[in-house]
């Protein structure tokens, strides 16, 4: 396959957690939503509609400065499932059409590459509109596409038509396109690029692109490729397999009310500790990475892992990693809405045993422990037995 | 058979629907290795119009039909579809600003005196109804001025009054080949529009058409009685009511469309239309 006449499709819901919730409840069409979390003091806008966009309310604005902008706004908490289950049920569309497909962040985007499937599913655009009409009338979503040479062309492309409609980019047309561009609108330039593009008075995509990749090496050093090719429209980067992405195994606990409690918090953890444990054990995999995500009540992310020396399945062990990490990521005083617990990086129990008899000892205990608890639980069910820490939850 | 033929006064030009298909480098129409920027002047140097299909699922921007305008060379000539927001998703708030943009996307085709028609295609779902008679008129109203021509999908538009409406405004009825199946628009050779005919070649593929599956919809190979009965019942009587005519083929799968239109193109030489 000629690798400079691909056809890669980006769909792109736009706002898109506003999008799911409007399928949700069809009373929030066309009118100003917010997703933000409620309640909290220092709150800050997640996600909005467009008509709120239009009254100048922002992603991360103090959600009090975005009512005052807006007061018959529509306040939504976050729905982080509802979000996961979309994009599960995006992509589930899409994969008949070709096994080349990968999803943003639960963000509403999808790349998917259509190359060579024309003799199967017809020309790519009539794929992208097919894929686009099938999603909106079974998921009640309306994703803007395009059709371009390449990844990074087919992104700029949907950024040119929201909020809504199509863009079909040729090959050959991806330096024309990019050309008047202000050089923010292409991807993969970052702030400090931007910064330093700035002092030369380079704004617009045909201004660097009127620079050669020496002239730009003098102030861009190591980064001077990556802009040269990007303001040109070139990206070989791939579109990667579905499922390319590790496995990994992940609990989730949203709070009723947020908190900062310690002890509530551990007891929390020591829950999705127990959870994620439980999977890893059915699955005979151990995780040699314990990741925590937090969100805050204000809407802010906040995400650590460490690594699990040796790789490890035991709940007892996972708990003293995942509070390590809990501890990474916990900076703030600001209340806890939702805790993710996930394990990563997983492998097949290791077959070599410690060095040392007592650290062998210790393990063997803690092995047969949870063992143990697995056997109980197995044969009376879950709530059998509890740990008393869980029981402050 | 005649072996001398006066050349109809009627002129002709005969296409593909769209020029931009991978697949027609393995069927051998384009050379290996074409990249699909490189596809219209090849096209150009077997055809001497296209039917742009991609004006149907993007608005048309005067920029990109200009640089593409640029790659053809300066005699040939362009249908386009009328894009999907005015034919078959229509906002009943959007469709007048719609249409407004289409015209201004389609300025250097009618600068240049290279746009034979905008193609309307309606969806089978637009029928006869009240309001779709309303829109239509409407519609017309906004793109007059444009060479337009009305392709139907449903069966209910085959009514005098509509033909005489389109005679009446001179714009012209697409006539069509498609599978015989109920509720599709006839096989119809009417011309209401005397500057104008417009004939399209769908394929007759019964079991693909309702596949939903462009691949199998227009996945046929037209035989050269089914071109003949065409060139001499159907066409040749057209050129004696119209000044033009233009003729696409759209079973573009497998390369199909290149072939069976240079297979027309042929018999309608012989037949002194050409």
């Amino acid at each position: 396959m000629n690798p400079y006449n691909r056809s890669i499709i980006h769909l792109n819901v736009a706002d898109f957690a506003v999008a799911v919730e409007r399928a949700v409840d069809h009373r929030l069409h066309e009118r100003p939503v917010i997703i933000a979390p409620e309640g909290a003091v220092r709150a800050a806008v997640y996600d909005m509609s467009n008509e709120a966009y239009i009254t100048g309310i922002r992603k991360g604005m103090a959600l009090q400065r975005a009512v005052r902008l807006c007061q018959d706004v529509r306040i939504l908490p976050p729905h982080p499932h509802r979000y996961e289950q979309a994009m599960r049920d995006v992509l589930k569309r899409a994969l008949p059409y070709s096994p080349l497909i990968e999803t943003g962040e639960d963000d509403g985007h999808l790349f998917m590459d259509a190359t060579g499937t024309g003799r199967l599913f017809g020309p790519p655009r009539d794929v992208a509109w097919r894929l686009r009409r099938q999603i909106k009338t079974d998921l009640g979503l309306d994703p803007i596409w395009s059709v371009a040479p390449n990844k990074l062309v087919a992104k700029v492309a949907t950024r040119l038509v929201k909020p809504d409609g199509a863009y079909i980019v040729s090959a050959g047309e991806e330096r024309s396109l990019l050309a008047p561009l202000p050089v923010r609108l292409v991807p993969g330039i970052e702030r400090d690029d931007l910064l330093r593009l700035r002092e030369f008075n380079l704004t617009h995509a045909f201004q660097v692109a009127a620079l050669s990749l020496e002239q730009l090496a003098v102030p861009f050093a190591t980064r001077a490729r990556l802009l040269y090719e990007a303001v040109r429209g070139i990206d070989p980067s791939p579109v990667l397999p579905v499922g390319q992405k590790p496995p990994q195994v992940i609990a989730d606990h949203e709070f009723g009310i947020d908190t900062n409690d310690v002890h509530t918090l551990e007891s929390v953890l020591y829950g999705l500790v127990e959870q994620v444990g439980s999977r890893l054990r059915r699955r005979r995999r151990v995780a040699r990475r314990i990741a925590i995500v937090l969100d805050y009540s204000d809407g802010m992310r906040r995400a650590r892992q460490v690594a699990a020396r040796p790789a490890t399945a035991n709940d007892l062990t996972l708990f003293e990693l995942a509070r390590r990490a809990l501890q990474l990521a916990w900076m703030r005083r600001v209340r806890i809405r939702h805790l993710r617990l996930i394990g990563a990086r997983l492998v097949f129990p290791p077959a070599q045993l410690e060095l040392f008899a007592a650290d062998q000892k210790a393990d063997e205990k803690r092995s047969s422990l949870i063992g143990a608890i697995d056997t109980v639980r197995h044969r009376f069910g879950h709530e059998a037995l509890r740990f008393g820490r869980t029981l402050a939850a | 058979m005649q072996t001398e033929q006066t050349k109809s006064p009627c002129r002709l030009w005969v296409g593909t629907s769209g020029y931009s298909y991978t697949e027609w480098v393995n069927a051998g129409f384009y050379p290996p290795g074409t990249r699909s920027g490189q596809m219209l002047p090849l096209y150009a140097r077997t055809f001497p119009i296209t039917e742009l299909n991609f004006t149907w699922y993007q608005m048309p921007k005067a920029a990109a039909i200009e640089r593409m305008r640029r790659q053809a060379p300066p005699g040939f000539r362009f249908a386009a579809k009328l894009t999907r927001t005015l034919t078959h998703e229509v906002d009943p708030d959007q469709w007048r600003g719609q249409a407004s943009q289409y015209r201004d996307g389609m300025a250097p085709l009618v600068q240049a005196r290279q746009l034979t028609a905008v193609l309307l295609q309606f969806p089978p779902s637009f029928s006869r109804a009240p309001q779709n008679r309303r829109y239509l008129a409407a519609l017309l109203d906004e793109l007059a001025g444009l060479p337009l021509a009305v392709e139907f999908r449903h069966a209910s538009w085959a009514a005098d009054r509509v033909f005489a409406e389109l005679e009446r405004r001179r714009t012209t009825l697409v006539a069509v080949d498609e599978p015989a199946l109920p509720g599709l628009f006839p096989r119809l050779d009417l011309v209401t529009n005397p500057e104008l005919f417009y004939i399209r070649f769908h394929g007759r593929n019964a079991r693909g058409w309702r596949s939903g599956n462009m691949q199998m919809q227009f996945d046929y190979d037209y035989r050269d009685e089914e071109l003949r009965e065409w060139a001499d019942k159907i066409i040749t009587p057209m050129t004696r009511q119209a000044g033009s005519g233009t003729i696409f083929f759209n079973n573009h799968v497998r390369g199909q469309a290149p072939k069976n239109a240079r297979r027309l193109i042929s018999q309608l030489i012989e037949g002194g239309l050409l």
